[in-house]
């Protein structure tokens, strides 16, 4: 059945109850990938599937929302379609591409394939060369006021950037997770941390 | 001729015009304020607590649309995703610079000013200031001291209400304080630090800030949003939409016109009067005119300037009100990025709620006392404290629930000392017409030459060794000196351009802030500075206008003007 004549099916409601529940289910499969991909910007639906997996490894849901949860997928999807350069956009998806490669050279399956242990050992690899790059910069030239230099053109590190970033600027990040408000409607100079008064209480 | 509508016309609506606005009316003059860019309305133009997760870039800004349109403006640190309507675009508003010699202009052109975008330091000189350039034999004298300024300090602060402590110090007067905001646990142990070390010579305060911790004529205290930049709902900083145009209403004598885009003035050579002002309707495009007996010219430092130069007449063929020549010349700012930053020991477990809308202040101690050899003049050091976010945990290695957890809290305390030296006025630094480049109303525009000379380098050197020397003190680690070379300009505290002075043969304005040469021209922005002290300018230039205006209105009621 071609995708269209599939998707004609689905909004006509009358011919559902006639399609087989298997039948089904591939439909709705094809349904959401065609309405994800067109709501994707820059990604592939497989590199949006492989940055959702990463970025769930990084701050995954606990007791408060995780990465998926807060969208942060959509968020970097959107920088790298309307913020990044071209060149920047291309090593981005070009860093995306060798997790799969280093998955495969590893496991013999794409990232998203391979089980949690395997991905974690993935992000490990890809956070020693990470450590590696900035050390080899911590001694060059200083960043604005004396910041720590950054390494430039770190796939992993621009990775984690954007997802810590779309997530802490995420309204369950801000609430939730950091406890901050827009209003505080006060300023306390000096005040316990959040988790040293839940350590206190509990 | 017909009477004239208006008894004065204020050009610009900034931190000065909304002040002149605001006396003049008040003083009975029906008083025209002609505003080049648009009118802003609180409720709908403030956006300072627009969450990020409504930002679509989240903070980080449209940077495509930003490097295209605002790559000066966006520079600056209050440029944010949300509020960059507050600042000009850059392509409508061309100016040039030697490709050595580069000069960062940042420009607010709506209602306002922009005092809606100030840092709202606020800070008095002293005799200190007023004669340095006597003392040192450099440029001209001011022509006024402390003592004529001080009563319009006192009447200033009243009106905005500046939250600070008093210190007793003579090189940074005490004014009349609302209650100060707190120093963060980190300040407390710097400045007791540097207390132990250095003596009573250099002192941490909090702050003199014109934001309000009580309640003050009719506005709110601050609420701890933090971005002011972005406006203030509950008015709780002083701005001219805040505080002073408000009160110039209030007396039905304003008429003020957004959307004016002043090309230059007229000037009558028969009565060596100004009669009217030329301005392009910043919309249609058409050519008006606006007629007043007196004219306040507030237009900020640079613009003011250019409108005098480009008011150019046979009497004043190198720009209006510029018998001395000085008009456009002595261009000053202050140095900054000369200082240290370090990690401050301690309080790990401590954080702060709400965001203070203020740094920690250090009073210039360098030739107070004592006289440097490296250099003349001084600098006062801002002090920043705050502690390492979750921005932290991108550069590490670890992730997962407990790495989750773990940058959720506060990380080390970072401090940041930062000096704000003076900068000596020079002839050499000026500005004239660049008669090749105008702006998007066809009016020409300025080419700025203006570079740091060498006293002004030894400040920031000097700033970065005792920003070190005190977070030594202060037990701090990975202390790192800076020296960073940000441009003229970026201070945002632009002044000269038409200084005041004793005598017309070597200054454009007289002590009233009035021009030597046309009895009914004032101007009170930072064009009138004749030196540029160390302090934040603005709470002079707001005395100044007020003092200026004062004058101004007796000389016209005895016909003098």
């Amino acid at each position: 059945m071609r995708r269209r004549e599939v998707l004609k099916l689905l909004v006509t409601g009358s011919v559902l109850p006639t399609l087989s529940p298997p039948l089904l289910a591939a439909c709705r499969e094809i349904h959401e990938a065609i309405t994800e991909s067109k709501s994707l910007k820059a990604l592939s639906v497989h590199q949006h599937a492989t940055l959702i997996a990463m970025a769930e490894l990084i701050l995954p849901r606990t007791d408060t929302p995780g990465a998926k949860d807060t969208n942060v997928n959509l968020f970097i999807d959107r920088i790298l379609a309307d913020w990044c350069t071209i060149a920047e956009r291309d090593r981005f998806l070009t860093g995306l591409a060798d997790v799969d490669r280093r998955a495969q050279s590893l496991f013999q399956k794409n990232f998203v394939d391979s089980s949690v242990a395997q991905q974690t050992e993935i992000l490990r690899g890809l956070g020693e060369e990470l450590a590696e790059a900035v050390a080899a910069v911590a001694s060059g030239a200083r960043g604005n006021r004396g910041s720590t230099p950054e390494p430039q053109d770190n796939f992993y590190l621009q990775f984690r950037k954007l997802t810590l970033t779309g997530y802490f600027t995420s309204e369950p990040g801000f609430t939730q997770q950091l406890g901050q408000e827009i209003v505080p409607g006060r300023f306390d100079s000096c005040a316990p941390v959040r988790s040293a008064v839940q350590t206190k209480g509990s | 001729m017909a009477p004239s509508k208006y008894d004065a016309i204020v050009i610009g609506s900034g931190i000065t015009g909304g002040w002149a606005a605001k006396e003049l009316t008040e003083k009975g003059l029906r008083t025209l304020v002609l505003e080049a860019g648009r009118p802003i309305v609180p409720e709908k133009d403030y956006v300072e607590h627009v969450p990020s997760w409504e930002m679509p870039y989240r903070g980080m800004k449209d940077r495509r649309k930003l490097e295209k349109e605002q790559p000066i403006q966006s520079l600056c640190y209050a440029c944010e995703e949300v509020n960059s309507n507050f600042f000009v675009k850059d392509t409508e508003h061309p100016y040039t610079t030697a490709p050595d010699k580069p000069f960062w202009w940042i420009r607010g052109r709506q209602v306002g000013g922009r005092s809606i975008l100030w840092g709202r330091q606020s800070y008095r000189w002293s005799d200190l200031d007023f004669a340095a350039n006597l003392r040192d034999g450099i440029a001209v004298d001011w022509p006024i001291r402390y003592a004529d300024l001080a009563p319009w300090y006192d009447y200033v602060e009243q009106f905005i209400g500046v939250s600070g402590e008093a210190m007793g110090l003579a090189q940074l007067p005490d004014g009349k304080f609302l209650p100060p905001m707190e120093l963060t646990c980190a300040e407390k142990t710097v400045k007791e630090a540097v207390a132990k070390s250095f003596g009573p010579e250099r002192v941490l305060t909090i702050g003199r800030v014109a934001v309000l911790t009580q309640d003050h004529n009719g506005r709110a205290p601050c609420h701890y949003c933090g971005p002011c930049h972005r406006g203030c709902i509950s008015l709780s900083y002083f701005s001219s939409v805040n505080a002073t145009l408000p009160a110039a209403e209030k007396t039905r004598r304003l008429t003020l016109r957004p959307f004016s885009t002043v090309h230059s003035l007229i000037f009558d050579s028969k009565t060596r009067r100004i009669t009217g002002v030329r301005v392009i309707d910043t919309n249609t495009r058409e050519a008006l005119e606006f007629n007043a007996p007196l004219i306040f010219l507030c237009a900020s430092t640079l613009e003011s300037a250019r409108i005098l130069l480009n008011s150019a007449t046979p009497e004043f063929p190198n720009g209006l009100a510029n018998s001395s020549g000085e008009v456009g010349h002595n261009l000053m700012d202050h140095i900054k990025a000369g200082g240290a930053r370090g990690i401050v020991p301690g309080h790990e477990k401590m954080r702060t709620i709400g965001n203070r809308p203020n740094i920690a202040y250090m009073p210039r101690f360098r030739n107070v006392k004592d006289q440097r050899h490296d250099f003349i003049r001084g600098y006062g050091m801002q002090a920043y404290s705050f502690q390492d976010d979750w921005r932290r945990g991108a550069m590490e290695v670890d992730f997962g629930a407990d790495f989750k957890r773990r940058i959720s809290d506060p990380g080390p305390w970072n401090f940041i000392f930062e000096g704000y030296g003076e900068c000596l006025p020079r002839y050499d630094n000026f500005v004239e017409i660049d008669k090749n480049t105008v702006d998007a109303w066809g009016i020409p525009s300025l080419r700025i030459h203006c570079a740091f000379g060498e006293n002004e380098l030894a400040l920031r050197k000097d700033a970065s060794i005792s920003a070190t020397e005190m977070l030594s003190a202060s037990g701090a680690r990975e202390i790192q000196p800076f020296r960073d070379s940000d441009p003229p300009g970026f201070s945002i505290h632009e002044m000269g351009t038409a200084r005041m002075g004793r005598d017309p043969k070597t200054s454009v304005l007289n002590s009233w802030n009035q021009s030597h040469d046309i009895k009914n021209l004032f101007i009170t922005d930072g064009a009138c500075m004749t030196s540029s002290g160390c302090a934040n300018p603005s709470l002079t230039y707001m005395a100044l206008t007020a003092r200026a205006c004062d004058y101004a209105v007796n000389q016209l009621k005895r016909g003098e003007l």
